[in-house]
Formats: C-alpha cells, sequence, structure tokens
C-alpha cells in the first residue's frame, strides 16, 4: 500500500516537473519567435530606408541620368517589393509574418551593387561639388541606412539561429511546442556598399 | 536616448574595458543622450556622477588572469535596483558572460539589451559547463558586438550564431595634439624606440624586443628603447643584457599625456605582443600620435594595421624578425614618414565620433526590434496560436 502512495506520489511530482518544463520551453520559444518577428519588422524598416535614400539621390538631379537611372530603378525595385508585401499582408495572406522575407532578397542585393557601382570616387566628388551641404545630407543618409540594413540583417539572423537551435531540440519537435508556426529562415544578401576608390 | 551601461570589472583600476566603458559614457553623455554606468567600485571613493557602484570588488582568478569583479546577493540586489530606477530604452553590458555584474544584469532585465563582447580568450571549459544555466539569459541579447574580427571569432565558435564588429574608440585628436619633447626625442645616429606595458608580463613581449635590441645596438649603438609602463624595474634590468639594459630607459606607469608626447617623439614605437590580444587599442593610440608602428604579427595587430598598409609587421616572438623590422624602418628616413601621415589616416576610423555613430546604430536598431517584439507579444498567445489555421483556411476559400 505504502509503496503505491509512494510510487503515485513520485509519478505526480514528475509530472509537475515535466509540466512546468514544457511551460517554461514553450514561453521561451514564444519569446524567441517574438523576437524574430521584431527583428525582422526592423529588417523591413531600414531596407524601406535604404531604397528611399537611394531615390532621393537618384532623383535630386545631383547625378547623371545614366547613374541616376540605374540607382532610380534598384530603389523603386526594392520598394515595390516591399510594397507588394503590405498589399498582401492587407488580404490576409500576411507573407512577411515575421518567417521569410520572401523573396526580396534578390532586389536588396540590387541595389547593394547599384550603390556600389554608381557612387564611384569620382561621382562623390562630383555629387560634393555641386550639391554642398544637402549633397553631404543625402550621402550621408544613404551611409547611415546602408550601415542600419547591415546591422538589422545580422541581429535577425542571429535570432533566426537561436529559435532554429531550440527548435531541434527533442522535447520541443516531441510535444510540438512551436505549434504551427513555421520555420523562420536566415535572410541572404550582399549588404556591403563597396565605395570603389 | 536613455542607456544602462554595465562594466564587470573594477572601475578603481584602469583597464581596456573600463576605459571603454568610460570614454563611450562620456562621449554621449556630450552628445544630450542619458547614460548611467554600474560598475563595481569602491563606494568611498570620488565616482563621477553617472557611476553607480554595484560594491566593493575583489580580485578573482578568472579566465587566466586576476580581475577584480563583485557578485552576491549585495550586488545583485543593486543591479536590480539600478535597473528599475534607471528605465532605459537600452542596456548595454560588456563582456555579458564575466561572473559579474554584467551576467546579473543580463538575468534580472526586461529591456533590449546589447552585448559587446572584448575578449579573444574565453575559456570554453567553464563555457561549456555553464552554458545551459546562461543560454535563456543570452537569448536576451538582440544585439552583439564584438571589438575585432578575433573577438568576433570567439563569440561564433564558443557561443554559436554572429556578432557586428565595431572597433574600440580613441580620443584621436587628444594624441594628434601632442608635442615632441626633446628628451625622447631621437636624432639620426641616436633613434629612440617605445615599448609600452606591464614589464613583467611576458606576454607584453618585452624580453621580445630585449633581445632584438642585441642586434640593433649592433647596427645602430646608440639607439634607445624607452620602457613605459608599471612592473619590478630591477628585476626586468637583470633579464637583460648590460649593453641592453644601459640603452634603455624605464619610465614607469605615465599619464596620458604623456603618452602621447612619447608616441609623437620615438622614431618607431614597437608592439611586441606574444598573443592574447584582441584588439590593439595602444596600436591606434601610437598612430593618431603619428609614431610609426612595428608590430607582431598578431590577427589582431594585422587588422589594426591593414597589413604592412600602416606599419610594418614581424614574426610574432621572433626577435632577429623583430630586429630586422626595426632596423629597416630606422634606415627609411622616406618609409617613416608616410608611416606618419599613412597611420594619422588610419587612426581616424577609430576616433570616438566614428565608434559612437556606429554604436547609436546598434542601439537603434535593436529599440526598434524590441518595440516590434513586444507589439507582436501583445497580440497575445492564443490569437498567435490561431492565427495561422485561420490563414490557411482563409487560402483554400
Amino acid at each position: 500500500m505504502m509503496e503505491t502512495i509512494t510510487w503515485v506520489a513520485l509519478a505526480l511530482v514528475g509530472f509537475v516537473l515535466l509540466a512546468w518544463y514544457l511551460t517554461y520551453s514553450a514561453a521561451r520559444l514564444d519569446r524567441l519567435h517574438a523576437k524574430v518577428e521584431g527583428s525582422l519588422a526592423a529588417l523591413d524598416a531600414q531596407v524601406i530606408r535604404r531604397a528611399e535614400s537611394a531615390l532621393e539621390l537618384g532623383t535630386s538631379g545631383l547625378l547623371d541620368p545614366a547613374t541616376s537611372l540605374l540607382l532610380v530603378d534598384a530603389a523603386s525595385h526594392s520598394l515595390e517589393r516591399a510594397g507588394a508585401e503590405r498589399a498582401g499582408e492587407r488580404h490576409g495572406s500576411d507573407l512577411l509574418h515575421g518567417q521569410t522575407f520572401s523573396g526580396r532578397e534578390a532586389a536588396e542585393s540590387n541595389l547593394t551593387e547599384a550603390f556600389s557601382v554608381a557612387l564611384t570616387a569620382e561621382t562623390l566628388a562630383d555629387v560634393r561639388v555641386r550639391g554642398g551641404v544637402a549633397a553631404e545630407e543625402v550621402l550621408g543618409r544613404i551611409e547611415a541606412t546602408a550601415l542600419r540594413v547591415q546591422l538589422a540583417r545580422r541581429f535577425h539572423n542571429q535570432a533566426v539561429t537561436e529559435v532554429q537551435r531550440v527548435r531541434r531540440k527533442g522535447t520541443v519537435r516531441l510535444f510540438r511546442l512551436a505549434g504551427r508556426a513555421p520555420l523562420p529562415e536566415t535572410v541572404e544578401f550582399d549588404d556591403e556598399v563597396r565605395y570603389q576608390a | 536616448m536613455k542607456v544602462g551601461m554595465v562594466c564587470p570589472y573594477s572601475f578603481d583600476v584602469p583597464g581596456g574595458v573600463q576605459f571603454h566603458v568610460r570614454d563611450l559614457t562620456e562621449y554621449l553623455l556630450g552628445l544630450g543622450h542619458e547614460v548611467e554606468v554600474l560598475a563595481p567600485a569602491d563606494d568611498d571613493l570620488d565616482l563621477p556622477a553617472y557611476l553607480t557602484s554595484s560594491g566593493r570588488a575583489v580580485p578573482v582568478r578568472y579566465n587566466g588572469s586576476v580581475a577584480r569583479l563583485t557578485f552576491g546577493p549585495v550586488t545583485s540586489a543593486r543591479t536590480t535596483r539600478w535597473l528599475e530606477q534607471g528605465d532605459f530604452d537600452v542596456v548595454h553590458i560588456h563582456e555579458p558572460v564575466t561572473p559579474s555584474v554584467s551576467v546579473l544584469t543580463l538575468w534580472a532585465t526586461d529591456a533590449p539589451v546589447v552585448a559587446t563582447f572584448h575578449t579573444s580568450n574565453l575559456r570554453s571549459r567553464a563555457m561549456q559547463a555553464a552554458y545551459p544555466l546562461l543560454r535563456p539569459s543570452l537569448e536576451k541579447i538582440v544585439g552583439r558586438i564584438a571589438v575585432s574580427e578575433a573577438a568576433r571569432r570567439t563569440v561564433t565558435s564558443h557561443l554559436g550564431g554572429d556578432a557586428v564588429v565595431i572597433p574600440n574608440g580613441v580620443c584621436v585628436d587628444d594624441f594628434a595634439r601632442a608635442e615632441a619633447r626633446d628628451e625622447w626625442r631621437g636624432t639620426p645616429s641616436a633613434p629612440t624606440l617605445a615599448f609600452l606595458g606591464r614589464i613583467d608580463e611576458p606576454r607584453k613581449g618585452l624580453p621580445v624586443i630585449s633581445a632584438a635590441m642585441e642586434r640593433i645596438l649592433r647596427d645602430r649603438p646608440r639607439a634607445r628603447l624607452l620602457i613605459a609602463g608599471p612592473g619590478d624595474v630591477a628585476a626586468a634590468r637583470e633579464r637583460m643584457s648590460p649593453q641592453v639594459g644601459a640603452a634603455c630607459t624605464f619610465l614607469g606607469l605615465i599619464s596620458d599625456e604623456d603618452k602621447a608626447a612619447l608616441f609623437a617623439s620615438v622614431d618607431a614605437y614597437v608592439a611586441p605582443h606574444t598573443g592574447g590580444e584582441s584588439f590593439g587599442i595602444v596600436l591606434v593610440e601610437a598612430m593618431a600620435a603619428g609614431a610609426p608602428v612595428v608590430a607582431s604579427d598578431l590577427a589582431a595587430f594585422t587588422a589594426v594595421l591593414d597589413g604592412q598598409a600602416n606599419g610594418r609587421l614581424f614574426t610574432t616572438g621572433d626577435p632577429d624578425s623583430c630586429a630586422a623590422a626595426v632596423l629597416g624602418l630606422l634606415g627609411d628616413d622616406a618609409e617613416r614618414a608616410r608611416l606618419r601621415s599613412a597611420g594619422q589616416q588610419r587612426a581616424r576610423r577609430y576616433d570616438w565620433p566614428v565608434v559612437a555613430a556606429q554604436i547609436l546604430a546598434v542601439y537603434e536598431t535593436v529599440t526598434q526590434t524590441a518595440d516590434a517584439a513586444a507589439d507582436v507579444e501583445e497580440t497575445g498567445l492564443w490569437s498567435r496560436i490561431v492565427r495561422p489555421r485561420r490563414r490557411s483556411e482563409g487560402g483554400r476559400g
């Protein structure tokens, strides 16, 4: 009799511990998922600002028409893709939903390349001479937004790897603690603007 | 922006991390941000207004050297109170895995966290044992900064994931303004070299430059080595040969102004460190003051000098290689002049305005992430669990 009670008590303690651990893990995973959605929203915002700063320079009249066209094309492509995401979200498809960058990577690599090709030392010097203070402001904005895109992408990918690691754990998979949340993916595009000498 | 800065090492003793925290804090205060620092310090000392002491530090052996740290329930309570009263937009923790206020803050905070990793030699044994315990806390870090590629590699291999590299800052103008002093200035026949660092810490490389001096004196008998740094002078002299000892001048621990003047005076600054250097801020200081730099080819130093573009490198720990590099530079006036100006250019990228702007960009990105994540969490767990199903039904319809 005593033995049975002991076993029941032990089982109960084990069950409570397991329940606590599962709740704790689920909450932790939930926090990590929220962080991923947050960092993706931040990346999204920075990417848009970078494209806007490119558009600003492209339409400022400080560049020659060919370079302008190149920059404006890359920038508006990036903004169009961002806009498409927003429209999709309104219609309930919610592609962004914190998990993937839904194929916008190519547009962003393209804009990075456009910056690298357009902003040669000659062009920069020319823009500075013709534009004065206003040019400094636009160029400063491009540099600042490009840096923020790099930071946001790094931090986002960091958050994604944390979610991926926790979701690989046996208990998380066995008890389906992630629910129906899709597994986030890292966002990979070229974000390093290379100013040519 | 309201920033809470946490430094694990005692503010009473000089050190790279402490100087970085102090200079960054003062620079950000100058820009009009609200910054407060939590660090171990003696309560009865005159503390700067921005500093809150987390308690008196005790010397502890950790990660291969003696560090002055605080821990225990009092520190823990002070940390919690500091966080509550500060109500920070961002908490910036330096060396987050040090057993001191850093790890306690990481444990206690709800604010978005930025963490800076300074060291390039984390001890992996301790790390691996403590990891399961630290993991959930480390996940609070939204933005990771490493001060060098070496520090970033340490983060990547020990913690996994990645970090952005933002170097330590230097008050470049303070060094650039320094003027040469006659007693330290070299002449073509009697050139002067500078060495900085603890003289009884072999890692700083005094034995290497002492051995190299033997060869340097054979070619340049009147060369002088100016040694600035604390330590036992008599014992250091004993380890040198008589000729080398005669060519050395021990300056002891010198002030920042004296250091800048020393760099501005000498014909070359020699950095013969043999390891354990994550960044090499002293190289940047030397470059800023216009000293041609001759350094061992550690990864951190190679990165700061950008290869041979802004200095001369020699094989780490090899006195012959060191002597050859120094003699080559002493015999080439044009190259020394080139390095003086190239170094001053190079140092600009470590200037506080440049570095602080990058750190502020990190703060911005991190608060943005945290705000967006808070919005997500506010929608409630339940709605997030059921939402994906609703969406897939909508897709079918």
